[in-house]
């Protein structure tokens, strides 16, 4: 059974792919920015029923939680546009060898000093040598 | 203007990372549906204030795009959907691997081919050594969130 789990896993990422170089197609048609307007706005609806039907958790919670804490449609924002700028330029491959490897660069310095709100956990010699394994495979396909 | 792009990316993957941190912050006290929720509510709102000003995109010719192209708005939920189900199964750190293993080979294949119209770069020597780099990258998260998880049990 847990084989199937892992597959799912494996999809959820590839679904991310292929957002990015659909989307990639769709802003070349109505501009990028309004690509990453739609999506938004889309996703809006999409999580909108799913919370309307399935949502367990307490809304209100939001109006309490401190300011920062709220951004990040923000930062998603910056994420999806950076993607379907970048797609028609250097591939999808490389695209997401890159934003991995920005992820991974910032969530270890996030982890290492506890940021916004995450139980710290120290960098380790394999995870910097993760990073550079991953850099020297974007220099490889780049 | 590659390397720009790239920077670029690497930015977008900063911000990507910064903002599930505080999402899963925010999620424990108001529920993860209801936190994404307020990501694509907020998304929405920051780029419509964007667009009115500087949109010089034509959004009206979102009617008259293929639907395939209007369907990429269901992976992000897929994506979601499919990490909820396999988290509780097989772990978080597991998942992430997975995910970013299947983001990594699903990204190559596109390249390959050529889908959706993309730009077509096909596999090569140093393609398939760059892939060898990204496994053994994914192996050394792996074991050092393992580690950490494991310091961080023996601590608590």
């Amino acid at each position: 059974m847990r084989p199937l789990y892992y597959l799912l896993a494996l999809l959820a990422g590839a679904a991310l792919s292929f957002e990015g170089a659909i989307y990639a197609e769709l802003g070349k048609s109505i501009g990028q920015v309004e690509t990453s307007f739609y999506n938004f706005a889309a996703g809006t609806i999409i999580v909108g029923l799913l919370w309307l039907f399935f949502g367990k958790g307490e809304i209100s919670q939001i109006k309490r939680a401190p300011k920062w804490s709220l951004l990040g449609g923000l930062l998603g924002v910056v994420y999806l546009t950076s993607i379907v700028i970048s797609v028609p330029f250097v591939g999808v491959g490389v695209t997401m060898v890159a934003v991995i490897i920005g992820q991974m660069v910032m969530s270890m310095v996030i982890e290492h000093y506890g940021w916004l709100g995450s139980e710290p956990t120290p960098v380790n010699k394999e995870k910097i040598l993760a990073v550079v394994s991953m850099t020297a495979a974007l220099l490889l396909i780049n | 203007m590659g390397s720009f792009m790239i920077l670029f990316t690497l930015l977008g993957g900063i911000t990507l990372s910064a903002q599930s941190s505080i999402n899963g912050t925010l999620g424990r006290k108001a529920g993860s549906l209801e936190t994404t929720l307020l990501t694509f509510v907020t998304g929405t709102l920051f780029l419509a204030l964007y667009l009115l000003f500087f949109g010089n995109g034509n959004l009206g010719a979102l009617f008259d795009a293929p639907k395939w192209q209007l369907s990429a708005a269901f992976l992000g939920t897929v994506y979601l959907l499919l990490t909820v189900i396999a988290v509780p199964k097989i772990g978080v750190i597991a998942a992430n691997i997975a995910g970013i293993a299947g983001q990594l080979v699903a990204g190559m294949l596109i390249d390959h081919f050529g889908w959706f119209n993309s730009l077509e770069i096909h596999l090569d020597g140093k393609r398939i050594l760059a892939l060898g780099f990204m496994a053994l990258a994914l192996y050394l998260i792996y074991r050092g969130n393992k580690r950490s998880a494991a310091q961080a049990e023996a601590a608590a």
